[in-house]
């Protein structure tokens, strides 16, 4: 049902995935372990023949393994930024969206044709047209620069908050999409309902639709979450130091670019995986028997 | 001559759920057989062992004499047809369309003269005016009427009917069962899980009241309605009058 | 530099290179259409394999799924683009047909994304097509069983016609998010609507007109989702199975 208006579907699980992560996770450790013990006897030259290859191959394997090691202190140091651009811009994204799915629903004709352009126009155009437009186009990034404390102390740079802004305002529209397709799912006859104890219009909007249409909207929400993890990616093209943009830094001074983006899209992999597990657990915890959980709605 | 269908002791479980528990009944050319029993007693069960929708575990079961566990199980399911509850018509396909994909790709019948057929079969059920509409536009008794168009065209030998119109409004039930009768009258060998009385006192050569899996009692319909020889199918046929 | 954003002269500097732009819709166009085939070719199966298949052979299309769906598209463009020896052939030649100027592309460069473009998007398409072949019934399926259909020729006559149908709605949001996706090829230098844009506007006769190139590169992006999104309704209006109600 949200097919339609939705960034296409959930990513899924790896096929019995806690085992799996055991599994791997154990094997990277004895296989680091193995190999670089190997390794150092490999450097005692005289290994021949097949033995020899295999241990090239397994000292290829840790050389690799080093390389990562190697590079974990600046991929992390993306990943940070990666992290909090997502989690504010998807914050502050719910802030515009809720309205807008509320103006789309319930609103006038007026607001709801500027809900509704607004939704349009930002869902139909590329994510990094957008962010061209906000750091090459306008202005953006002069204004904020004169923002006092911008790029002092913890608070990030204005390349950063121009992110920030282009992320909210393209994620705002998902959003609202979502949303208003939760809200729409919600009993209209709970609405007349709480008119009819006495609450305003805005009322029952708020204390009964809202509560059970946002729960709906939470696979959804999951969704964005997960999209706007691996979107951030595109703050790289205008010069924010994330993880993506981390990894291509060190291609162009190491010159190993295969392994590096190799082991950034492990990183988001990592990253993403962990959120939709973490988001069912969410997803559990806040459901109301009766009030349909998402996975049930499929 | 052997007869038409003969269960031999047959045995299915599902898990450590036993289903059917030994059943050995069997039936002759033109016999029509109405199956009664409690929910879960293994009725569906039992047809669709006949044309394998479900394999069952031991036992054997016979159509003219020949094991079907060992016959090709397309043929068998050519020669046997079957009719739903909940009808499974072919959703994107007319009501002749569903007739039709039976003829075209199992019996390789030329499309033109499978149209042919299906419009031949479809007037059998009365639905002659329906055959260019779609399921969703058709009332549940014209639905299974084509279901049961559907059956007919691949000429079975034996027709199984699942509670043919259990799903069905009250008012719908009548135009299907008038359908089943006028099979019967024709000749159709007919295996029928349905809990229409009527139908079974006035079209039934057999009534057999199934019950946990076992044949518990079995006879002419006259017979088993009206002087049941056990106390439990007394008091099945009790709870089915309430 | 001061900029003032939509002035006329910025418009008629947009306007005396409309063909650079028509050349980038192009490779726009070819990317879209070939990454959503490719996406398409390899998704289908893929979503039957997630629903009939058995054994080592789903697990991998399903675990390769999510790999393809849990990475950001832009790590896929430049590890296909790095990593995979494609063969060299060099720039590959296009327009010259239309009343276009003749223009060359980085063959590697367009075919590293399309192959990323692709391949994620069958990753995305075989959970549209798994959904759609779960919400047909299994009763239709015993029913074509019964009548004598083999397995295979049930799924290929009752199953997939309407699975087909039921995924318009998905695949049409699958070519929404590709179209929008080619402009990430960014990444790589492939000569695409935006990354002709850029070009245009990083150039120094265009620095003051970077608002105007966006806007106009933004809404032929707009104008070819809009155009292709009723294009599809109208196709999903017309296979539609009647419902019984007037709609
Ligand atoms: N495919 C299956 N897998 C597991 N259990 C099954 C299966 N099919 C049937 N059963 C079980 O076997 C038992 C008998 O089922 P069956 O459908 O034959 O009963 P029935 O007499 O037709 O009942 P009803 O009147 O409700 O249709 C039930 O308990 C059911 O749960
Ligand atoms: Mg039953």
């Amino acid at each position: 049902m949200t097919d339609r208006e939705g960034r296409g579907v959930d990513i899924g699980d790896l096929p019995g995935a806690r085992r799996l992560v055991l599994v791997a996770v154990g094997v990277l450790f004895w296989g680091w372990l193995l190999a670089r013990w190997l390794h150092d006897w490999v450097l005692a030259p005289d290994v021949t023949g097949a033995a020899a290859g295999a241990l090239e191959w397994l000292a290829g394997g840790v050389e690799f393994a080093a390389f990562t090691a190697a590079s974990m202190p600046a991929l992390a140091a993306g990943a940070w930024i990666t992290v909090y651009l997502t989690v504010l811009s998807i914050l502050l994204g719910l802030v515009i969206a809720v309205p807008l799915a509320v103006a789309r629903i319930y609103g006038g004709p007026v607001l709801r044709w500027i809900a509704l352009s607004y939704t349009e126009l930002i869902r139909g155009t590329p994510l990094l047209a957008q962010l061209f437009v906000l750091y090459f186009g306008l202005p953006t990034t002069r204004y904020i620069r004169d923002i006092p404390g911008v790029g002092e102390g913890v608070v990030p740079y204005a390349a950063i908050w121009v992110a920030v802004i282009g992320f909210t305002i393209n994620s705002s529209a998902y959003q609202a999409e979502y949303i208003r397709s939760a809200l729409q799912s919600v009993d209209p006859g709970q609405l007349v309902a709480a008119r009819s104890v006495g609450l305003s219009r805005l009322e029952g909007i708020r204390y009964v639709v809202l509560p059970q249409g946002l729960r709906y909207a939470i696979p959804g929400w999951t969704n964005e979450l997960v999209y706007l993890v691996k979107y951030s990616s595109l703050a790289a093209f205008i010069t924010v130091p994330e993880l993506f943009r981390a990894a291509r830094n060190i291609g162009s001074d190491t010159f190993r670019v295969l392994d590096i983006y190799l082991v950034a899209a492990l990183f988001y992999l990592s990253l993403v995986l962990t959120l939709s597990v973490a988001m069912r657990r969410f997803e559990a915890a806040v459901a109301i028997p009766g009030v349909g959980s998402a996975s049930e709605r499929e | 001559m052997a007869r038409l269908l003969a269960f031999d002791d047959v045995h299915q479980a599902f898990g450590d759920e036993d289903v059917l528990r030994g059943i050995s009944v069997g039936m002759d050319r033109t016999d029509v057989e109405v199956v009664i029993g409690p929910s879960g007693s293994g009725k569906s069960t039992l047809l669709r062992c006949v044309n394998r929708l479900t394999e069952f575990d031991a036992g054997d079961i016979r159509l003219d004499g020949e094991s079907v566990t060992a016959m090709d199980v397309d043929a068998l399911r050519r020669r046997v047809g079957m009719v739903f509850q909940g009808f499974n018509l072919f959703a994107h396909r007319t009501a002749r369309g569903n007739v039709t994909l039976g003829l075209t790709e199992v019996r390789d019948i030329p499309r033109g003269e499978a149209r042919r057929i299906a419009d031949e079969n479809l007037a059998r059920v009365g639905l002659s005016a329906q055959a260019d509409s779609y399921p969703a536009e058709l009332s549940g008794g014209q639905k299974q009427r084509v279901g049961i168009a559907r059956a007919l065209a691949m000429e079975p030998e034996l027709l199984l009917f699942d509670e043919p119109t259990s799903a069905l409004d009250p008012e719908l039930i009548g135009e299907v069962l008038e359908v089943m009768r006028g099979l019967a009258e024709e000749g159709m060998t007919m295996l029928v899980v349905s809990h229409e009385m009527g139908f079974a006192r006035s079209v039934a050569d057999t009534v057999t009241f199934l019950d946990d899996g076992v044949v518990a009692e079995r006879g002419p319909p006259e017979q088993l309605f009206e002087h049941p020889e056990r106390d439990r199918t007394r008091e099945f046929l009790g709870e089915l009058d309430t | 530099m001061d900029i003032l954003p939509l002035q006329a002269g910025d418009w008629a500097f947009v306007g005396t290179n409309w063909w650079i732009l028509m050349q980038g819709l192009y490779v726009t166009v070819l990317l879209t259409v070939g990454s959503l085939l490719l996406g398409f070719l390899a998704g289908f199966p893929g979503g039957a394999i997630e629903v009939y298949g058995r054994g080592p052979l789903r697990s991998v299309v399903r675990g390769v799924g999510v790999l393809l769906r849990g990475t950001p598209i832009v790590v896929l463009i430049v590890l296909f683009f790095f990593g995979v020896p494609w063969p060299d052939i060099g720039a590959v030649p296009l327009g010259g047909l239309l009343p276009l100027p003749a223009f060359e592309i980085n063959g590697q460069a367009l075919l590293a994304s399309t192959a990323a473009l692709g391949l994620r998007s069958a990753a995305y398409q075989s959970q549209v097509f798994r959904g759609a072949i779960r919400s047909i019934d299994e009763g239709q399926l015993e029913a074509a069983r019964s009548v004598g259909l083999s397995k295979l020729e049930a799924v290929r006559h009752v199953v997939v016609p309407q699975a087909l149908r039921r995924s318009i709605p998905g695949f049409q949001n699958e070519f929404t998010i590709v179209l929008k996706d080619t402009s990430i090829a960014f990444a790589v230098g492939l000569a695409e609507l935006l990354t002709r844009g850029f070009e245009l506007f990083t150039q120094p006769a265009g620095q003051t007109a970077v608002v105007e190139i966006i806007l106009t590169v933004s809404a032929i992006y707009f104008v070819l989702t809009f155009l292709t999104n009723r294009t599809l309704d109208r196709v999903e209006n017309r296979f539609a199975i009647p419902t019984g109600e007037s709609s």
